[in-house]
């Protein structure tokens, strides 16, 4: 097989087959009266794009992937694929590639009747299938391997092989249900990497589902956090982690401070909310109900987007306060400062941050970008 | 301490022989038995001729019961291999009240007492007027051979099929026809194998219910043995029975692969 030519085509493929719409339209699932596994979920997967459904176990992460898959059937709403209503139809019609944790090769065939077998259902002739599985193995650079039984690879290599499969009969969309979470972390880390540069390579949109945050952030074009059935909040990997809507989505993508506080006067996108000892600007996001005045909020502030201030320092936000602890990290310093009357995390690289001691004075001081006023559910 | 293990050794072995010996013994005293030079079947036996095996093979009454042995057998794991291979996968992953009925019934044949099974099977077979006929015999030794296939099925659809590689399938665009084909079947083919191996050999030397349902021109290997046993004491019988011990090696071996494929 000539690889160049194969290479050479890909742009232009990738271009041609940017992948299909998936929407999920207000979709419920119950397995027992009463309590609900996915309530109410509803997002669009843009072609070409990669969405990930990032939570705890336990969140209808999982369960939503299936129902469109088609293993589970909602109880309520829609699954569309280009505006095609796709609820009713079993799975081996819906034309989606899934990956599931465990690879599920089929251990009789070997990795070339593998990649073929989704071909072999579409009753596509046995030589051209041979040539499109040897194509798709070419891709993900296993094309040596053809002849081997599943058994014989390593766990990477079987992740590799299942990508092949589920994507050598251009589904309309790529499903994978925690694809690197059997993986150790060094291999998982260069698949996260493979994944995309496979994705962009043949420009199919993927449905991903995952617990592990520094993976959805690696990955994602955009991020569901999803928390007891529902989508705490989408959007961009950015956004869901500068700008959190709800203390759950704050606390479950990394470390954050949680300060109490009063809402004073909000306005459009900003309010002033009286801490402990202090006042400061925060955010309120765009799209959730307004705190009123005197409402108490919690705002979450990262621990890395607050700054020691020297002296002469200016920010939106300004407060003084105790240093309590200090740890070395190497990249970075972690001080516990008691200020606006709890303990305040800070992650800084600030050389001055090393010549503190336990009990100086510190000012801190944070943009009021960073500081977000998070919806209470 | 190395000689008191070897006398621990020495007494687990002086204590083992005499019980391995006393179970063996009754199998293999046949072969040589067969190989009597006397027109009689006598311990202890006269040696070395062939002359039984020639004659019981040239009886044209033994080798008709051992074809139709051969026949039966071949019947009842039919019917017993998809039954039982049927129920298996019917009953995988099910929970629904009253499951436990239903696996009993399935393996009823085991645990009913040979001859209330040969006598319900001589009734209803008489009704029908099948008595006398091999394919009575055949059909109910199926029932026999069922349980067999079915707990081996099982057991290779718990070892060997991950639900995972069904979704798979179905998701890579297989219906369940091709799932059956391509994901189910390699994975119960050792179990459905092991358990035809076993009930062929449970239908093959299976005599109440052959007694029960014999006729003229039906009478099997081990009907014909246990009858010249009581009138002809000839040598024949050592013979075939010897058969019987080949076809129970084969039996074990085919076990014991099976289990070495699956642990490997």
């Amino acid at each position: 097989m000539n690889i160049t030519a194969i290479v050479a085509r890909d742009p232009a493929q990738a271009t041609q087959r940017r992948g299909h719409r998936v929407e999920v339209d207000q979709v419920w699932k119950s397995y027992t009266p009463g309590t609900h596994v996915v309530r109410d979920v509803s997002f669009s997967l843009a072609p070409g794009e990669f969405l990930t459904l990032l939570g705890p176990s336990g969140s209808g992460k999982t369960s939503t992937l299936m129902m469109v898959a088609g293993f589970e059937d909602p109880d309520r709403g829609a699954i569309r694929v280009d505006g095609r209503d796709v609820a009713g139809l079993p799975p081996e019609r819906r034309n989606f590639g899934v990956v599931f944790q465990g690879y599920a090769l089929f251990p009789h065939m070997s990795v070339l009747d593998n990649v073929a077998f989704p071909l072999r259902m579409k009753r596509i002739g046995a030589a051209t299938r041979r040539r499109a599985a040897l194509e798709m193995l070419e891709k993900v650079g296993l094309a040596d391997f053809a002849a081997r039984r599943p058994r014989a690879l390593s766990g990477g290599q079987q992740q590799r092989v299942a990508l092949a499969r589920a994507l050598v009969f251009e589904p309309d969309a790529l499903l994978l249900d925690e694809p690197l979470g059997a993986l150790d972390r060094q291999l998982r880390e260069a698949l996260q990497i493979e994944i995309k540069q496979i994705q962009r390579r043949v420009g199919v949109s993927i449905l991903f589902v995952t617990h592990d945050q520094d993976e959805a952030m690696m990955m994602s074009d955009r991020i569901a956090v999803m928390d007891q059935g529902q989508i705490a909040q989408l959007g961009t990997p950015d956004q869901v982690y500068l700008h959190p809507e709800t203390p759950f989505v704050a606390s479950f993508l990394g470390e954050t401070n949680l300060l109490r506080g009063v809402c004073v006067a909000p306005e459009e996108g900003y309010a002033t909310v009286r801490f402990a000892g202090a006042h400061g600007w925060a955010r309120i996001s765009r799209g959730r109900a307004r705190p009123n005045d005197g409402d108490a909020v919690r705002v979450s502030l990262r621990p890395e987007r607050i700054a020691l201030l020297g002296a002469n320092d200016h920010a939106d936000c300004a407060v003084t306060g105790v240093l309590t602890d200090r740890v070395f990290l190497g990249r970075h310093t972690r001080l516990v400062v008691q200020a606006l009357g709890q303990s305040v995390v800070v992650s800084t690289a600030a050389l001055l941050a090393g010549s503190l001691d336990v009990g100086a004075s510190v000012r801190l001081g944070w943009s009021r970008e960073d500081a977000q006023i998070l919806h209470e559910t | 301490m190395a000689r008191r293990d070897g006398i621990a050794r020495g007494a687990l072995i002086a204590s083992c022989t005499p019980v391995l010996a006393f179970l063996l013994l009754p199998s293999l005293v046949i072969v040589p038995m067969a190989l009597t030079k006397g027109q009689m079947l006598q311990f202890p036996p006269i040696w070395i001729s062939t002359h039984a095996f020639t004659d019981y093979l040239g009886d044209p009454d033994w080798f008709a019961s051992t074809v139709l042995s051969f026949k039966i057998a071949a019947l009842a794991v039919a019917i017993g291999g998809l039954t039982g291979a049927a129920a298996a996968l019917a009953l995988h992953g099910k929970r629904f009240p009253g499951k436990g009925l239903v696996v009993g019934a399935i393996m009823a044949p085991i645990v009913v007492p040979l001859v209330v099974l040969a006598l319900g099977g001589y009734l209803v077979f008489a009704w029908l007027h099948m008595v006398g006929g091999w394919i009575a015999i055949g059909l109910l030794h199926g029932t026999l051979v069922t349980p067999y296939v079915f707990i081996s099925v099982q057991t290779s659809l718990v070892a060997a099929l991950n639900p995972l590689l069904v979704r798979s399938a179905r998701s890579l665009g297989a219906g369940r026809l091709a799932v059956l084909r391509h994901v189910i079947w390699p994975a119960i083919l050792p179990g459905v194998a092991a358990g035809a191996v076993l009930g062929f050999a449970v239908s093959f030397d299976e005599v109440v219910i052959a007694l029960f349902l014999q006729g003229p021109q039906t009478v099997t290997l081990p009907v014909r043995m246990f009858t010249a046993i009581q009138f002809e004491l000839t040598p024949k019988v050592a013979a075939s029975a010897s058969l019987f011990l080949a076809l129970s090696v084969v039996v074990l071996l085919t076990q014991a692969a099976a289990m070495r494929r699956r642990s490997a």
